[in-house]
């Protein structure tokens, strides 16, 4: 798999994923960040080696309440749920879509400037999010060219 | 005893002594990369050869052994002393125990990150995202933590980080060892003693005989791991001399390689030699403790016997002094920590603080200042470098005024350095702790500012940075915060339009102060019982009084005396407030306290509120000015503050002890706060350490008295005071008002103070042209940084600083614009 990734169906949902962060629309932006996620780890060995023995719970929850979803890492596999799930091992609990985007995607990922500002807060294990933060980086830097 | 003609070794410049020129210029050259080699090694141990039934402290003594035996000798440059702290020339070492997960998100950007990037190879990154992380993700300190005491309150408000940061998340370190029976008996000799004192544990049989065996086997594992590696040093360095092109890189290094197989193993017997015993003792310390403000402390004292003798012997000569001592120097500067780019705003820019502690008095009084001292003034002057955090303690009836005189000199040369110690009250601050007077007198400064008897005092001074901006908006607002919302955080008190006196909004202020710092200690006690388990400190205790006669780590008790420390963010500003609620609204009743919250809620802006933000900010008493209303409150607020944390005993048996000092966290906590009662509009920084908050204190005179009546045994952690003064042309005739202000603050009861000699101007010049000012280093609070590498809030923060001129007393108003 090339660095850059030129498949159709994965450039349109880019398309979509990079419109939506221009919103404050929290649901697809993240929706389509876990979605994009899913879709890579799928086609791309590469990226697929950096969940090969990886088991992780991620729990997404927006502050009003309006949205829940979960992504499972298990085995190799991503799975992704709008719903509840048992024993995360951490909690994300953001404002609104561009707090979450800046947190884990900007090219300045603002972890600790969110967390002050009291714009994500979190429940669990950090470390959890930080894997996380990678898995994002790592997404954005294959889906640009150069 | 001083025996130089001129204490300003005017004769000894950088042109003398060519090796620290290069050795400068290259340590200003060098950019930061991340070290992977200790995360490697001992995650390999733990992963391959660790056996969970040993005692933690064998453990941890196994595997910082099993990385010191592995560690790489580096010679990256002409220093004369051997050792490095990372395999990089200028290395920020990963340790994956606490918080070295963070840099996870940006292992692939790091190396090309705007603010102040650290170089990762891509094969390091790769390591580090498939191998090593991966082990740490449920067994870093702080998971260690939240697991084993199921997530308590504290923990939710310490991640929160706007209430209190608990340093044991990310270390412990801020330590001053001993370093002199090492250089006496060699860590052989050490080794030796443990080694007795295990025999004679193992002949009795009782749990605590057991647990002393297991230290002292502990003890003896580490000293050997550094015996170990210097021998390391020793073969590669008289490899590399046999190779060497030229005759006296081969001289060099041969010398070099003689002194690593003599020392530490064996006793120092020049200077030379207990210099680098130091300097490779120090590496080891940091093979075992994060590389945070482990500071080697009064080194004039600890080497002026070897210094003396090969001077007499003719073996040293002042220059030869001069450029060891200068080597020392750099070798200290050869590190950094690693700062992921999400916690720029709170500490961007910070060096690893170790701090060399210069001057005062000894175990019996007497003035203790000698050659060695002035020497390492004239290097510090020469150097100019952010590490070693230097500092001249002072002692106004038994040191000379022409000492003083001449660390003022210095400080105006360097425009930031030494820091200045107050040794009257800050050894009487250390007996009010319990210390005999011979030990007090013996305190070095850790790290920023904080005072610890050497080598027989454990502080883990950094403990509790508590954000005291929190329990004022807590006591507003019935126990919340605006930026909480409606969460219930603190005790429900009684809100605002409730309130009928001053007297009671400060016992609700209590309230809630000692509410957050009882979560705060608790938070504080339970990083301690993992460190306990996960992270004992056999290798350091070997520098210590204390553990090897009573067979327990330092993380045990083992020391002498044990305390914790706890600094406060935001005190000025804090005490600011409280005098503008009792003026305001109680005594002067200008307006109703529901008034003044509204003000507050929509940020002084709009409807009347600038009015009130106005008044609140011009009207009101302000700390730094004498004015009775405010002195007494922030003299009220210092001993609630020590009664509260006097009261609790640590998990190592010692007391909690106050202390304020900020680093940049003042700027970052400012930067996320709302609007306060003394008239502070929401997101604007909050004044630094102990000082009054920036514009408040017109006069000199009246701010350095107000901050000298807080001095005493109410702060035993000290405090950081920042004065930034105009500089003068006539060098002389300011250095004399500057000793003669020193001198009349410490009378007055200040224990310490810090300057920046530089004007707005200047500064502002620096923010937006910084390639003019590569080298331009400033004190922030309780350190130095260059100015350059600090983030946008720290440099705005200094450039707001009230500037003194020290010929009329007064403030010079800031009128520059960003």
């Amino acid at each position: 798999m090339p660095n850059f990734i030129s498949l159709d169906g994965l450039k349109t949902t880019w398309s979509r994923f990079q419109r939506s962060i221009e919103t404050e629309a929290a649901e697809e932006f993240l929706e389509l960040l876990l979605n994009a996620m899913r879709f890579m780890f799928t086609v791309s060995h590469r990226y697929r080696e950096n969940i090969k023995d990886f088991q992780g719970r991620y729990q997404f929850k927006s502050k009003d309440g309006g949205l829940t979803m979960a992504a499972t890492f298990n085995k190799g596999r991503m799975t992704v749920k709008e719903k509840v799930i048992d024993n995360p091992d951490v909690t994300i609990i953001f404002r609104d879509g561009k707090t979450l985007f800046n947190f884990l995607f900007s090219p300045r990922q603002d972890i600790l400037g969110a967390m002050l500002r009291q714009d994500i807060q979190t429940e669990g294990n950090l470390n959890y999010i930080y894997r996380f933060g990678f898995l994002a980086k790592r997404l954005q830097l294959m889906m640009t060219p150069g | 005893m001083m025996t130089l003609a001129d204490i300003g070794l005017k004769a000894f410049d950088l042109e003398r002594l060519p090796r620290l020129r290069e050795l400068r210029r290259q340590s200003f050259e060098r950019r930061p990369e991340i070290c992977i080699e200790r995360a490697r090694h001992i995650t390999n141990y733990l992963r391959y050869r660790d056996d969970p039934e040993d005692a933690p402290e064998v453990r941890q003594a196994k595997k910082v052994s099993h990385f010191l035996h592995r560690k790489a000798p580096r010679f990256p440059d002409r220093n004369l002393l051997a050792g490095t702290t990372t395999s990089k020339p200028l290395g920020a070492p990963l340790f994956p125990e606490f918080f070295a997960l963070s840099l996870w998100p940006e292992l692939e950007t790091v190396s090309e990150r705007k603010q102040n990037p650290q170089k990762l190879s891509a094969q390091d990154a790769r390591e580090l995202n498939r191998d090593i992380f991966p082990y740490w993700m449920d067994k870093s300190v702080l998971e260690v933590a939240r697991k084993r005491f199921n997530e308590p309150q504290c923990i939710k408000l310490f991640e929160s980080l706007v209430f209190f940061i608990a340093s044991k998340a990310g270390c412990i370190s801020h330590a001053v060892p001993t370093y002199a029976p090492m250089l006496e008996k060699g860590l052989l000799g050490l080794m030796e003693e443990a080694a007795r004192h295990e025999v004679r544990a193992s002949n009795e049989a009782s749990e605590t005989s057991r647990r002393q065996v297991d230290f002292y086997q502990a003890l003896q594992i580490s000293l050997k791991s550094i015996i170990a590696y210097a021998a390391n040093l020793a073969e590669e360095a008289a490899q590399l001399s046999a190779i060497a092109e030229d005759a006296a890189s081969r001289q060099e290094l041969a010398e070099m390689a003689a002194v690593c197989r003599r020392v530490p193993a064996n006793p120092a017997r020049t200077f030379r030699e207990a210099l680098n015993a130091i300097w490779i003792c120090q590496v080891g310390i940091h093979a075992e403790n994060i590389n945070m403000a482990m500071s080697p402390g009064r080194l004039d004292q600890v080497l002026y016997p070897y210094y003396r003798r090969d001077v007499d012997a003719g073996r040293l000569d002042i220059a030869g002094a001069m450029e060891l001592i200068g080597c020392f120097w750099l070798k200290l500067s050869d590190n950094v920590i690693m700062v992921p780019e999400a916690s720029e705003e709170m500490f961007g820019g910070a060096g690893t603080v170790p701090a060399i502690t210069l001057g005062g008095v000894d175990a019996q009084g007497n003035d203790a200042v000698n050659d060695l001292t002035y020497l390492m003034l004239r290097v510090t002057e020469l150097l100019k470098t952010r590490d070693p955090n230097v500092n001249a303690r002072y002692h106004y009836t038994a040191n000379s005024p022409a000492y003083r005189d001449r660390v003022s000199e210095v400080i105006i040369n360097t425009k930031a350095v030494p820091a200045f110690f107050n040794d009257v009250v800050n050894i009487d601050a250390l007996v009010g702790q319990g210390e005999t007077e011979a030990h007090a007198r013996d305190y070095a400064v850790i790290g920023c500012v904080e005072l610890a008897s050497s080598g027989r005092d454990y502080p883990a001074s950094s403990s509790v940075m508590l954000n005291l901006s929190a329990p004022m908006e807590m006591a507003i607002y019935g126990g919340k915060r605006p930026i909480t919302g409606d969460t219930q955080i603190g005790p429900a008190t009684p809100p605002a339009s409730a309130v009928t006196s001053f007297g009671q909004f400060w016992e609700i202020f209590k309230t809630q102060l000692d509410w957050l710092i009882a979560q705060a200690v608790e938070m504080n006690e339970n990083l301690g019982a993992v460190h306990q388990e996960m992270m004992p400190s056999p290798l350091l205790s070997a520098f210590f009084e204390g553990p090897m006669e009573t067979g327990r780590d330092l993380i045990q008790g083992g020391a002498r005396y044990n305390s914790s420390g706890a600094t406060h963010i935001g005190f000025a500003d804090m005490v600011d407030s409280l005098n503008a609620i009792e003026s305001a609204v109680f005594s002067e009743k200008r307006y109703r306290f529901e008034e003044l919250v509204a003000a507050l809620d929509h940020n002084f802006s709009g409807d009347g509120y600038e009015a009130i933000g106005r008044y609140l900010k011009h009207r009101t008493p302000k700390f730094g000015t004498e004015h009775p209303i405010a002195r007494k409150n922030a003299q009220n607020l210092v001993r609630h503050l020590y009664t509260t944390y006097q009261s609790y005993t640590n998990y190592r048996g010692g007391t909690y002890r106050p202390a304020y000092w900020t680093m940049t966290n003042h700027a970052g906590l400012g930067g996320i706060s709302g609007a306060m009662p003394n008239g502070r509009r929401s997101g604007e920084l909050f004044a630094s350490g102990i000082t009054p908050v920036s514009g408040a204190a017109p006069e000199l005179h009246a701010c350095l008295n107000d901050v000298a009546a807080l001095g005493g045994r109410q702060v035993p952690g000290c405090w950081a005071l920042n004065i930034k003064y105009l500089p003068e042309s006539d060098v002389g005739a300011m250095t004399e008002r500057f000793a003669h202000t020193i001198e009349a603050y410490f009378r007055q009861g200040g224990q310490q103070v810090q300057f920046n000699i530089m004007d707005y101007q200047m500064l502002l010049d620096a923010k937006q042209n910084p390639e003019r000012y590569p080298e331009l280093m400033v004190r922030v609070s309780g350190y130095s940084a260059y100015f350059k590498d600090l983030n946008e809030m720290m440099q705005r923060e200094l450039i707001t600083r009230t500037q003194y001129n020290l010929t009329t007393g007064q403030a010079d108003p800031f009128e520059g614009e960003f």
